[in-house]
């Protein structure tokens, strides 16, 4: 399941249909999630002024990044945290290796951070000779099997306790135990160690807060805080786009995050961080690096519809909602972001080339659109990146080999315009659904289109591409109209 | 510790040429901007309605919220009946090596508390602190809609204290509870000189995960147990 990648996600998304205890374990958290966030929504009336409101402050943030920008780190290095930027994936890690490089650091402990999952930073650690340990539980237990998260809150869901227990006992010598306290005592002990021993450790960041180059990151298990609060040097991973402009908007957003993701009202630790200690005597690490990067983000401002993505507060909501991510879970994406946030951002990120089946792994249903705290509207996304796929081919196709290319955009051309000529005259649309009903004897039988009808259609080009996926079926033998005008003389 | 680096020369470079990138970006989407509708206007924070707010109430939706997490609560009149409710609290727990964070009022409540301690120590060091069975502290404030207790770092010693042992005891004044976040976020912004603590810390019951088989787990890197004293 690990080397899956964006690429192939028809593949994917076929072996994930087949994985029974994926399918079940995923079926228990979307809909566990989404009753939660729909619950504790509805904790506050003014949910929807809410979403409006946070949107808002990321489309105003977002339209002034670069001064919002330049105000947070200015703000943090005041308080005596030193900024970094980083270009992309290579730049950050760069950075990241030369600090820990120049603190002779054996040891690094993760708290859970999607930042540096996407720019890979662990095996550019490793790579170093460095060990990088994540400390959040199911971080951890994926990161011990040697795998990576389905689910951005809860990134070992794909996992039963029982195989939790198995690795455990392999990996860590414990007993076999299906008791699920004495498993998550036991990475408790193992991990309390390795706190005790970080040269250095890093997280990622939530928000960043302009007016005080305050970073805040929400947690519920306490291994950020031992985190960012026992090693000498915190460095924090933060995307460019997390930054929001004054202390006093946290609120709407610390309303909105818990709610969207687990359904709580606040999770149980924010820790709000800004620069480093006021005396050396005082708690804490001696340094506070923070990293920020862009990766591809400001490449995403160049257009309001793909702006939006920034706007993503990463609370794993539009997952849980998706009828396609329910039933192929967080592997079959093949990135960092899953769901319908991932197919909007990683093609962004990385790429339309590497990711191009992507947009189209949603119904358009909407799902998305209605739960995501800020309001991105992701259907208009996909579509958006759609168009892209299909200008950027008929670009390709139009540079090499131009005649079918125009062939099939004449094609294209005609059938809309037959469509259009169809479902605007309300006879035509009668004639020839009666006509179409008449030709279909030919392939239908008892109701179903029988071989000969789906042989057809499986081999005429234009047709094929809808039936890869979905059955053909029979137009009724009555038209709705139809039923209609009859039902209306019965009543009559 | 190691000296201060200036940052080298491929990161000042990287700041200009990533500033640069979002403000060529932005200038491209600006013609696009100007045909799009405005977003939605920044609506001011609502007020929490519902909630008649008087010192009583707030106390009663704190403990309410915060055993809702699973922390426990008691309310007392006074330092004698919180000492009494220390007493008791320390009774029902098995350890009995205690860290204390350096606040006046942690000292004065533990110097009168009569149960048996085999070993108390202010504001230990980290690597000792694991040793230790109980943490107490105060809170700066809390807030009632939530549940939530709020650590500032320049007021008191209590990062670690408040994190490391396997629980947490901490004390509240019923005057520092604020009703909703959006009044704990100002308070902690302008508390004081006007000068932020560098860790303002909120915890709202004890470390919990569901990571596996989204079973709820408490206690499983931060306290197992969180005791609230708030004191009338």
């Amino acid at each position: 399941m690990d080397h899956l990648t964006t690429e192939t996600f028809d593949a994917n998304a076929r072996a994930a249909l087949t994985d029974v205890q994926l399918r079940s374990a995923l079926r228990k958290a979307t809909s566990l999630f989404g009753r939660r966030r729909l619950e504790a929504a509805k904790s506050l009336d003014n949910w929807e002024e809410l979403r409006s409101q946070a949107r808002a402050i990321k489309d105003k943030t977002l339209l002034h990044l670069d001064r919002y920008l330049e105000a947070f780190a200015a703000n943090a290095e005041a308080a005596g945290a030193q900024i970094h930027w980083a270009r992309n994936a290579a730049e950050a890690n760069r950075i990241v290796c030369r600090l820990a490089r120049e603190r002779q650091a054996r040891l690094v402990v993760k708290s859970k951070s999607m930042a540096t999952e996407e720019i890979h930073l662990n095996a550019a650690l490793e790579a170093e000779g460095i060990e990088a340990l994540e400390t959040d539980l199911g971080e951890y237990i994926i990161q011990l099997a040697g795998e990576t998260p389905s689910h951005i809150i809860a990134p070992a869901i794909h996992k039963t306790k029982g195989q939790i227990a198995e690795l455990f006992t392999d990996k860590l010598g414990i007993e076999l135990t299906n008791d699920i306290a004495k498993l998550t005592c036991t990475a408790r002990q193992v991990l309390r160690e390795k706190f005790g021993a970080a040269d250095i450790g890093i997280s990622g960041v939530n928000f960043g807060v302009a007016e005080t180059g305050t970073i805040l990151i929400l947690e519920n298990e306490g291994n950020i805080r031992l985190t960012t609060s026992l090693p000498k040097t915190h460095i924090a991973v933060m995307g460019i786009e997390k930054v929001i402009p004054r202390f006093a908007d946290l609120e709407v957003f610390l309303k909105l995050l818990p709610r969207s993701g687990t359904g709580q009202h606040l999770t149980a630790y924010q820790s709000l961080i800004t620069g480093t200690k006021r005396r050396r005597e005082d708690e804490g690490p001696d340094e506070l690096h923070i990293v920020l990067l862009d990766n591809g983000r400001s490449r995403m401002l160049a257009h309001p519809v793909t702006r939006q993505a920034l706007a993503c507060i990463r609370c794993g909501a539009c997952l849980n909602a998706c009828p396609v991510y329910q039933q192929i879970g967080g592997h079959a994406y093949g990135s960092v972001y899953p769901g319908p946030i991932g197919a909007v951002i990683t093609p962004q990120l990385f790429g339309l080339a590497k990711s191009a089946q992507l947009p189209y792994a949603s119904s358009l249903c909407g799902a998305c659109r209605e739960v995501c705290p800020v309001k991105i509207d992701i259907p208009e996304l996909l579509l958006h990146l759609r168009a892209e796929i299909t200008e950027g081919r008929s670009q390709k196709a139009g540079g090499r080999r131009q005649e079918p290319a125009v062939a099939r955009r004449r094609l294209e051309r005609f059938t809309f315009k037959l469509w259009a000529v169809v479902m605007t005259r309300r006879r035509v649309y009668e004639w020839s659904g009666r006509l179409l009903r008449r030709l279909q004897r030919f392939i239908v039988s008892r109701g179903r289109i029988g071989q000969v009808g789906s042989l057809l259609a499986r081999l005429a080009p234009p047709l094929d591409s809808w039936t890869q996926a979905r059955d053909l079926r029979p137009i009724e033998p009555k038209s709705f109209r139809e039923q209609w005008r009859e039902m209306n003389s019965n009543d009559k | 510790m190691i000296n201060r680096l200036a940052p080298d020369q491929s990161t000042t470079n990287a700041r200009s040429l990533i500033l640069a990138s979002v403000r060529k970006y932005l200038a491209e989407s600006a013609h696009v901007d100007a045909v799009c509708e405005p977003g939605a206007p920044v609506v001011e924070a609502m007020p929490l309605t519902g909630i008649d707010d008087d010192a009583v109430r707030r106390i009663e939706i704190f403990r309410d919220r915060l055993e809702s997490v699973g922390g426990h609560c008691v309310v007392t009149r006074g330092e004698a009946q919180a000492i009494q409710a220390l007493n008791q609290i320390i009774a029902s727990l098995p350890g009995r090596r205690i860290a204390l964070s350096d606040a006046p009022l942690v000292s004065r409540l533990m110097k009168s508390a009569e149960t048996e301690i085999d070993e108390q120590t202010i504001a230990p060091g980290a690597h000792e602190l694991f040793g230790y069975d109980i943490g107490i502290t105060t809170a700066q404030a809390a807030i009632a809609e939530t549940g939530t207790l709020v650590l500032e770092s320049d007021r008191e010693r209590h990062r670690l204290v408040s994190l490391v042992p396997p629980v947490h005891i901490a004390f509240i004044n019923a005057a520092d509870i604020c009703l909703t976040l959006g009044e704990a976020l100002e308070r902690v912004r302008h508390d004081g000189s006007g000068a932020m603590s560098r860790t303002i810390t909120f915890i709202t019951g004890p470390s919990r995960t569901a990571d596996i088989e989204l079973t709820l787990t408490i206690g499983v890197h931060g306290p197992k147990e969180l005791h609230v004293i708030v004191i009338e």
